[in-house]
């Protein structure tokens, strides 16, 4: 036993044919894990063993001093702390029991699209908390409230466009709050925040309504870079290429969470169906690999081909959407109001519905290995995603703003005056009923679509039923729709501060409706789609839509000239013209200066320069590392082979007359040609040569590694023991 | 049966969350699941922490029925000379190595083992065909045929065996598990 090992530490028990080398390793590892400080828990031993290694670290015999047994305490205390914030960053356990349930019978490819929904809701939260208590609360314990909107300014308007009261009023409760007319002057939207002017309060809720937003962007784009860079390699394949070897996924291809037995079945398929596919693409890739120069061309044609027309249908979508949103903008006083009033989100909504199934569709016409339909189809999704949106905040710019096109009613106040009396009030709003129609339209498909077409096809069993068949919950989807969400979220933070309470009110809505119609009405997909490449995906997908709902933003906030007579920056250029304005007041003389060299080209072209040389240091050094890694490799392969060389050599060495005398086992020739022995005495592991895949028990050699197996594991005893001499 | 008799000391407690990645939560209801499975009269603590469960029993829970490589896990983490029985320390282990917070170290150590079919320490053809068998299972349909499964094990030996000795050790294991960001979140078992 190892404990009576220890106890006679020192005097090692000295057995017939015993080889040193095995007792001097044997006292290397030993050693090694009486000094190693690596905690206790990560040693890959069982319990009893962790406690005997745990005895040889602090002997019973030693006297903890004082500060050896603080240090334990703080040590312990800390573990605990980590483990309860790490609880909190997971949401409080939100949805812990949904998750389980989920995972388990579909596996964590799908259990990611509600663990993303839940960090959406979690990165809501905390934006809503950050514009509560830094403006709200503020305004509200000033308790300032300005004059209303004053009309004391003439415009010469072209046309009939005398309205600029005048702002159509349905007696309907329902549609005041579905386009957002209620809540006009509350919280909600820019327009009815009012502050005096900077000298008069301490507090600058000016500067607080326009740093939110942009801290809030800050935040989340931390969060997610964080939880993206977490999920990634961890060590990245330094010069191999960087896609995820075949090994790696056949090793990490079982999902332990799944513990129900269909759900296990249909996981078999799934990694039946991905390894086969694998060995076909291998082959066509083979095939590929003897293609004529033509053939080659043909195929660079062909994809070329469905790249443009892919463009072309993007093209022709996001101008749809561009139309749509300057028709309803124009036509604001029709009779036909209500239904223009949605029309942009019903055109957005339309355009990502058809697109992705003509997509598929050119995509299917060629034959390309269904890894590259996959992404190609799920790359255009995204790009038509996010350039509706884009397309959609510049129509609004537009017309607003007179951004790209010259309109003399944009001359006089840098914006549409005559049509918009609160621009940021109007933009809000289009954000808003974008966001309610998101929602209504998940609603009603999960209750008008899914569930109806889950009833027919379990009541009829026709050809047509059969192959209609259940819903497929499509992760990517699903995850391009919430995605969509946010960034318009995003996009509306400076419009409409409280937007994010009611989508954390929506996702927090989605989250349910989304899990009864998976566990109710749903298929799983039959392809693979991993957890972990996906939460990558997802991730990079918010961070494209974090970044196209900052770049409007930051246009706004700093060359945009804010509505003459609502909101806080009624008197300023630019809204960012506020922290000028402050920085002068408040800051000290030395500290305007500092500021202004900071923000000067003296400052800012060093700093360029020096990061690009520290680039360039990073980039030469990783690529000094693949050089390396590549001759170390070689060079393994190299020491590997010419041991087993010398192994031979030393076989054949056997064979030659006079050799009897070394089968005595305690003869030096005896051990010098039987090099075997195992570790701490657990099963010996062995090696084959590099040809024959057969076991020659005779030039077995453990490969000695610093995290070897503990304990015996082929032949019962003591967990550790030394290897006595009739072993050898 | 709640009261005393049914409950772990604080200090037993505070030692195993030492010793493991598990929190106290865990621990409390791996303790009682693990009672569960004990015969009725060998309930309370102290017999729970001494007695071992047979094979059978453990693979009856849920969270291991439906998993192809049941066998293989209470084989690794068995400390029983004749490794057909698991300890509640065993299941502790177990529970551990398979908990969130685990390392990826740990983890792929035990996966290396779990996928060990002959426990000679390295991974070879036959272990490598054993794994992709327990992967697709046994129906007809799904069962890779034998030049695929050759094709297939061709592959993965050329991508990860380094030293290129035919087959795959410890370190070429965890090496090439480092590259699946996949494998953490997959290890898991969670009661």
């Amino acid at each position: 036993m190892l404990h009576q090992w220890s106890a006679q530490s020192g005097q090692t028990p000295r057995e017939p044919g015993h080889l040193p080398e095995s007792e001097d390793l044997w006292e290397q590892e030993m050693e090694w894990l009486r000094a190693s400080r690596e905690p206790l828990r990560s040693l890959p031993y069982a319990m009893m063993d962790k406690r005997l290694i745990r005895k040889m670290r602090e002997p019973e015999g030693m006297q903890m001093t004082r500060w050896q047994c603080w240090q334990q305490k703080q040590q312990t205390m800390g573990q605990r702390l980590g483990e309860v914030a790490r609880r909190l960053a997971w949401g409080f356990g939100l949805w812990k029991g949904a998750l389980y349930e989920i995972g388990g019978l579909f596996g964590s490819g799908i259990r990611s699209y509600f663990t993303f929904l839940r960090f959406l809701l979690l990165l809501n939260l905390l934006t809503v908390l950050l514009t509560a208590s830094f403006v709200l609360v503020p305004l509200a314990w000033l308790h300032t409230q300005g004059p209303g909107p004053t009309l004391n300014f003439t415009l010469q308007c072209p046309g009939s466009h005398q309205a600029q009261t005048y702002i159509p009023r349905f007696h309907n409760q329902l549609w005041n709050v579905l386009t957002g007319r209620a809540f006009n002057n509350t919280y909600l939207f820019y327009g009815a925040y009012w502050a005096g002017p900077e000298s008069s309060s301490a507090y600058s809720i000016r500067l607080a309504y326009l740093l939110c937003p942009l801290a809030c962007l800050l935040l989340c784009f931390c969060g997610i870079l964080r939880r993206m860079m977490k999920g990634f390699l961890r060590r990245p394949g330094l010069g191999q290429d960087y896609g995820v070897p075949l090994s790696a996924k056949v090793f990490s291809s079982w999902d332990f969470c799944i513990h129900l037995r269909d759900a296990a079945t249909i996981k078999k398929h799934e990694i039946s169906n991905e390894f086969k596919v694998y060995l076909e693409e291998c082959r066509r890739r083979q095939q590929v690999q003897q293609d004529t120069p033509t053939q080659r061309a043909c195929r660079l044609l062909s994809y070329l081909r469905v790249n443009l027309l892919n463009a072309c249908l993007v093209a022709g979508g996001i101008s749809a959407i561009f139309w749509a949103t300057k028709y309803s903008q124009d036509n604001k006083e029709e009779s036909l109001f209500v239904v223009l009033q949605y029309l942009p989100p019903g055109v957005i909504s339309l355009v990502n519905f058809l697109g992705p199934l003509l997509f598929m569709f050119l995509v299917q016409l060629e034959s390309y290995p269904p890894s590259i339909e996959v992404n190609l189809i799920l790359i255009w999704c995204v790009v038509l995603k996010l350039a509706s949106l884009g397309m959609f905040s510049f129509s609004l710019g537009q017309t607003m703003l007179c951004i790209g096109r010259n309109k003399t009613s944009c001359e006089t106040y840098g914006y549409n005056a005559c049509d918009y009396q609160c621009w940021e009030n109007s933009v809000g709003e289009e954000l808003y009923k974008l966001i309610i129609f998101n929602f209504l339209l998940t609603v009603a498909f999960a209750f008008l679509v899914t569930l109806p077409r889950r009833l027919l096809v379990e009541r009829f069993s026709g050809r047509f039923w059969t192959w209609l068949g259940r819903e497929e919950f499509l992760v990517p989807k699903n995850v391009l729709d919430i995605v969509a969400g946010q960034t318009v979220t995003w996009m509306g933070l400076f419009y409409c501060p409280l937007l994010p309470l009611f989508q954390s009110i929506f996702l927090f809505l989605t989250f349910y409706i989304k899990k009864y119609t998976l566990l109710r009405n749903c298929r799983t997909p039959p392809r693979l789609f991993r957890a972990s490449s996906s939460t990558f995906f997802f991730q990079l997908v918010l961070l494209l839509g974090l970044l196209l709902a900052a770049v409007p933003l930051g246009f706004v906030v700093s060359s945009t000239h804010s509505s003459w007579d609502c909101g806080l920056f009624t008197n300023y250029s630019a809204p960012w013209q506020v922290v000028q304005e402050l920085v002068a007041l408040r800051l000290p003389l030395s500290g305007q200066r500092a500021l202004q060299y900071l923000s000067s080209h003296a400052f800012g072209l060093p700093l360029l320069w020096l990061l690009s040389h520290i680039l360039t240091v990073c980039i030469a050094q990783s690529q000094a590392n693949a050089r390396a890694i590549h001759v170390l490799r070689k060079q393994l392969v190299w020491q590997v082979q010419e041991k087993w060389r010398l192994v031979e050599e030393l076989s054949r060495l056997l064979q030659e007359p006079g050799s009897s005398e070394s089968l005595i086992p305690d003869s030096p020739r005896f051990r010098a040609s039987h090099p075997r022995f195992s570790g701490p005495g657990f099963w010996s592991p062995g090696s084959p040569g590099p040809e024959s895949p057969a076991r020659d028990p005779s030039t077995r050699t453990p490969p000695w590694l610093s995290s070897s197996y503990p304990g015996s594991r082929d032949s019962p005893g003591p967990r550790f023991r030394f290897p006595s001499g009739t072993e050898l | 049966m709640g009261g005393s008799g049914s409950r772990l000391s604080k200090e037993l407690l505070a030692e195993y969350q030492d010793l493991t990645f598990l929190t106290k939560q865990e621990i409390v209801q791996a303790h009682r699941r693990f009672s569960e499975l004990l015969p009725r009269d060998k309930q309370n603590v102290e017999d729970s922490l001494r007695e071992r469960v047979s094979f059978e029993d453990i693979l009856s829970i849920p969270e291991l029925k439906a998993n192809p490589f049941k066998e293989r896990i209470c084989k690794v983490f068995s400390t029983a000379p004749s490794r057909d029985s698991l300890s509640f320390e065993d299941f502790l282990d177990l529970l551990s190595v398979f908990s969130d917070t685990a390392t990826p170290d740990i983890k792929s150590h035990y996966a290396f083992r779990i996928f060990d079919f002959d426990d000679d320490g390295t991974l070879d053809r036959e272990d490598l065909c054993r794994l992709v068998n327990c992967l697709t299972g046994e129906g007809e349909d799904t069962q890779l045929s034998a030049s695929e499964m050759k094709q297939l094990i061709d592959n993965i030996l050329e991508e990860s065996d380094i030293d290129r000795d035919g087959t795959i050790n410890l370190s070429e294991f965890q090496h090439v598990i480092s590259r699946s960001p996949d494998f953490v979140s997959s290890f898991k078992i969670v009661l």
